[in-house]
């Protein structure tokens, strides 16, 4: 029956070949010179001593990344990576679910609201990055303004080891909040009315129905915010580069590594390698996320 | 016509409505007031500050106390100071039509890409598809290297086109159009088609313009990623002369030093685009990042 | 509703075109070549610069040197390689001299024509021998030297004479070899109830790796770091700069926990008498007001030498240089040379020796009381990976810091030091992998 199909509408497929091909030839044109070209000739790389400078390019097998794999910097770079993304996507993601549920109330002011949460989202790292510096100055911020005006102590806040991590969180969730709150906003408008009405209809208050309806009925929004915020928190570099006075052990994020390996010291071949050890971390959490969701679905 | 009209896109406002039995001012929702009028002034400041600051005289910038208004008053040498040395105009001129360059030709070739997914039958189309939906979990971040060094051989290294081309390809603006064609019905196309026109002149004349809502969400999603990119322009461009706004602020210091007020001046003048787009546009722009965001999941 | 916002909006974007446009024709009148000028320079140097550039934007008018200032350190000197690698960089740069070792044999620089500069009155005779040396590698001249800037020492004249160490010329007497300088900071230590001494080194490598060096080196030996490996260090110079830098940190002669800041408010107060850093701090101490002159670092160990580094011109690699504009390049650094008079300001020695002959310059005090240390300057020891900003001076710094605050563990320290190097040697140099440079 189906072959029967293909082939009777055989011609027409293969005019059709040809439409296909003009309408992908464009998109499929810059895909395969700007993703996939660049993927393949980045494995190819990182086996090789290529430089910035043109010079080298010889194979060099497996020694860039048997230097990845036991290269402290690397590793340092990887734990500060994995740490960041701790501290960064639960507050990401419990700030964001707070935000939308209240402004979801349909409290006044709504426009207001999603002014104030969402607008940091639409600035460049730089705008960012310039705005926190300037707050976070240990002699004359804004932060440690506050800090003496209550009695406490001054802190160096981008200059202090492991306090300048906790300094690059407070200022990414000011600034990328409001997209997870955007998300979550979205999803509450989603949950039917009728399950409140039936639950007010059955006595259930408020904050009742809040636990039993709209808590649970968010977890599957709640999981793809999740997965999107920590592949997001691992692709960290902007404003760790631009707020940071320079690259140290205890801050430096594994994407600020490669650039420094590749367009520091020119390392162009290793920076490939560790560009490749990235890779398969983040790999590693969408298949751990493909894997979570298959479930989900087959319950 | 009623495609058009139910909207595809994730609606975001919020219940107005009281629940039944609800009193309209009770404790919880005084609290709930409270606790959002905390959280809005908290994340309001630090632009608030930024702009205070950019108001003040040198001096009072660097009191380092939390005053908003300076001891000498407000006064706007800082932005003048920025504004006449110039190279903020060709900055954000930069970033202006390369943003709408990029946005043009992104969704232009995802569009079209997208309906030969959706709607063409070719050999080989869903493992076309699949690798190129596959490709969402690549960072760009890892092909930096390479695609650098792509640029070098093309001579392209501090060219307007070695900027714009590699930021054309979105493959989650594929996915969420084809999603979108895909709920189009069919009957619309087949009966212009009746009428003799080609497949092109079908898209062009039928779907695109059922489409204006999805088109106008991911264009503001492009437009937003593109306008604020920081790392690939940073990479491929040193010209500071080709400099896209945010690439410009970060790399070009002052001979004189570090000024306060007129970094924060440079920092509101160049976020002030978009924020006045977002007051604009704001429910359009909230629109179409949940849904570009959620990418169509 | 919509409509009207739309035209709004659309207005708004024709209005910021216009204005985006109208910023496009800067950069000086258009029948001048404009001369992209990138340097790392800002406060008080970059404003000296900015004087200097002005000057001679308005004595000629065949071109425009457009200046750009970048962030000092690892962004400059990224960028400035990018935009060699990408061939299409500005028409000149101002780099550290002992950084050009890793940009030139990757290409990231092109020579300048000795001859072409000999017409224009800049060449070998108008340079002191180490400068100029340092400048010519592989019988290239790669970089055309604008200063020295030596680590230094400053003293303060009224604490000294009262602590009576200076001598009837009123210059601070010449320590006799390793123990007279302790003695010297000590007498001065008596005399103020502090230290005699102030070093900034605590969290300071950059300092640490400046002094150590200068001592290093007054042992009359320099390191060699010759590509491949092994490096040639001077074991007994190694330890005996390292042994000295500790004693000298131990809380009496100079503060044992001294950071920069706290050094430099130390010693413009009046707590020590004799500061060391580079030349570079004399516009604050300018700003103390403090009764300053300024020396070598004395020379305890024999040999009168001083750490530095240069600041200098670079032709950034062009794919397709514009000649004409190389030419104006070429005329521009010959003028500006001339006219460096005024970069002593900032505390550098001029390069150029009819400036520091003049008899302008032999007027400027403390300037003129440190200008021969200029025919006394070390270098870096010459490698990929070494140089102002580096990260070999980071890691080397912090190997030093340790043994200086411990006061042990100096053979450590050495064989931590020799095989960190000889593994930088020994691997590809990123810079020259296939080493066709030698």
């Amino acid at each position: 029956m189906r072959d029967l199909k293909t082939l009777s509408t055989e011609p027409r497929r293969n005019r059709e070949w040809w439409v296909a091909a003009g309408f992908l030839a464009p998109f499929m044109l810059a895909f395969f010179m700007f993703v996939i070209w660049p993927m393949a000739h980045g494995i190819y790389l990182s086996f090789t001593d290529q430089a910035l400078t043109g010079a080298g390019g010889n194979f060099v097998g497996f020694e860039n990344y048997v230097e990845a794999f036991t290269d402290p910097t690397l590793w340092g770079a990887m734990r500060n990576t994995v740490w960041f993304t701790i501290i960064s996507t639960v507050p990401l993601v419990i700030i964001a679910m707070t935000m939308a549920l209240l402004v979801n109330t349909g409290l006044p002011g709504q426009w207001l609201w999603r002014l104030s949460f969402f607008m940091p989202f639409l600035l460049a790292s730089t705008v960012i990055s310039q705005i926190w510096v300037w707050i976070f100055n240990p002699e004359i911020g804004a932060a440690n303004s506050v800090l003496t005006g209550v009695g406490l102590e001054p802190l160096s806040w981008l200059q202090t080891p492991h306090l300048d991590l906790i300094s690059i969180t407070i200022a990414t969730v000011w600034w990328t909040v409001g997209f997870n709150f955007l998300l979550y906003l979205a999803a509450l408008q989603n949950i039917p009315d009728l399950q409140y009405e039936a639950a007010s209809v059955d006595g259930a208050g408020r904050w009742r129905q809040l636990w039993s309806i709209t808590i649970p009925q968010l977890m599957p929004v709640t999981g793809v915010v999740f997965v999107l915020q920590i592949l997001a928190s691992l692709k960290l570099f902007d404003q760790a580069y631009q707020m940071l006075p320079g690259s140290t052990d205890t801050s430096r994020p594994i994407v600020q590594y490669i650039f420094e390996a590749g367009f520091v010291g020119y390392r162009f071949g290793y920076a490939s390698a560790i560009s490749y050890v990235f890779f398969a971390l983040i790999l590693v959490v969408g298949i751990v996320q493909i894997t979570i969701s298959r479930r989900k679905v087959q319950r | 016509m009623s495609v058009a009209q139910q909207s595809p896109l994730t609606d975001v406002t919020a219940r107005r409505n009281l629940k039944p039995g609800e009193k309209p001012f009770g404790i919880a929702r005084l609290l709930a007031f409270a606790a959002l009028a905390i959280m809005a002034v908290i994340w309001l400041f630090p632009i608030v500050w930024a702009l205070a600051t950019a108001l003040k005289t040198e001096t009072d910038a660097a009191a380092g106390d939390l005053s908003l208004i300076g001891e000498s008053g407000i006064s706007f040498d800082a932005f003048a100071a920025v504004l006449a040395e110039g190279n903020v105009y060709i900055w954000a001129w930069n970033s202006l039509w390369t943003s709408a360059v990029i946005t043009l030709i992104t969704v232009a070739i995802s569009a079209m890409a997208a309906y030969a997914f959706s709607r063409l039958k070719f050999r080989g189309r869903s493992a076309l598809f699949f690798m190129v939906i596959a490709s969402i979990i690549v960072p760009p971040q890892v092909l930096i290297i390479p695609l650098y060094y792509q640029m070098l051989t093309f001579n392209m290294v501090d060219t307007y086109w070695g900027l714009i081309l590699p930021q054309v390809v979105m493959a989650p603006i594929i996915f969420i159009l084809k999603k979108f064609f895909d709920a189009v019905p069919i009957e619309l196309e087949e009966a212009a088609r009746v009428d003799g026109a080609g497949r092109f002149r079908v898209f062009l004349t039928v779907v695109l313009p059922l489409s204006k809502p999805i088109l106008g969400a991911v264009s503001i999603f492009v437009f937003i990623q593109a306008w604020n990119n920081f790392l690939w322009p940073f990479i491929v461009i040193n010209d500071t002369l080709l400099m896209t706004l945010p690439v410009g602020l970060q790399t070009v210091i002052s001979a004189y030093g570090v000024q306060y007020a007129q970094v924060m001046a440079q920092a509101i003048l160049a976020a002030l685009p978009l924020i006045v787009v977002f007051l604009f546009y704001q429910r359009q722009i909230v629109k179409g990042v949940a849904t570009t965001g959620f990418g169509g999941q | 509703m919509r409509l009207s916002r739309r035209q709004l909006f659309g207005a708004g974007l024709a209005g910021a075109g216009a204005l985006a446009l109208t910023g496009c024709g800067r950069g000086g009148p258009d029948d001048r070549t404009t001369l992209q000028f990138w340097h790392p320079l800002s406060g008080g140097d970059g404003i000296i610069m900015a004087g200097l550039l002005d000057e001679i934007n308005e004595a000629q008018s065949d071109y425009y040197v457009r200046p750009t200032v970048l962030e000092w350190g690892e962004p400059y000197y990224t960028k400035l390689a990018m935009a060699g690698a990408g061939g299409r960089a500005p028409e000149l740069a101002i780099m550290h001299s002992a950084r050009v070792p890793a940009y030139y044999p990757g290409g990231l620089l092109d020579p300048w024509d000795m001859s072409r500069l000999a017409e224009l009155g800049v060449s070998e005779e108008q340079f002191s021998g180490p400068v100029w040396e340092n400048s010519v590698i592989d019988g290239e001249l790669w970089s055309v030297p604008l200063d020295a800037h030596p680590f230094v020492m400053f003293y303060n004249t009224e604490i000294c004479e009262a602590a009576g160490v200076l001598d009837s010329d009123g210059q601070l007497l010449e320590p006799d070899g390793p123990e007279g300088f302790l003695d010297i900071c000590r007498q001065i230590a008596d005399y103020t109830g502090g230290n005699g001494l102030s070093f900034g080194f605590l969290g300071e490598p950059p300092q640490i790796w400046r002094l150590f060096y200068t001592f290093y080196a007054q042992h009359g030996v320099e390191m060699s770091f010759p590509e491949g490996g092994p490096a040639e260090i001077d074991d007994d110079a190694f330890i005996g700069a390292l042994e000295y830098m500790a004693r000298l940190t131990d809380g009496e002669v100079a503060s044992s926990r001294g950071d920069r800041d706290s050094s430099i408010a130390e010693f413009s107060t009046g707590q020590t008498g004799i500061f060391f850093d580079g030349v570079w701090e004399l516009a604050t101490m300018n700003d103390a007001e403090l009764p300053v002159n300024m020396g070598m670092i004395p020379t305890v160990f024999g040999t009168p030498v001083t750490y530095s580094d240069s600041h200098c011109f670079v032709l950034p690699h062009q794919q397709d240089p514009d000649e004409e504009a190389r030419d104006h390049a070429y005329e521009f650094v010959a003028r500006l040379l001339e006219g460096s008079l005024d970069w002593a300001d900032a505390g550098h020695i001029p390069a150029y020796l009819p400036v520091t002959e003049s008899s302008e310059y032999a007027e400027l005090t403390p300037q003129s009381s440190y200008a021969d240390a200029i025919d006394h300057v070390v270098y870096d020891p010459t490698a990929w990976f070494t140089g102002s900003g580096s990260n070999f001076i980071n890691e080397v710094g912090q190997m030093i810091q340790g043994s200086m605050v411990s006061g042990e563990g100096f053979e450590d320290t050495l064989e931590r030091f020799r095989s960190y190097v000889d593994g930088l040697l020994e691997g590809t140099n990123p810079v020259d992998p296939e080493g066709s440079h030698g």
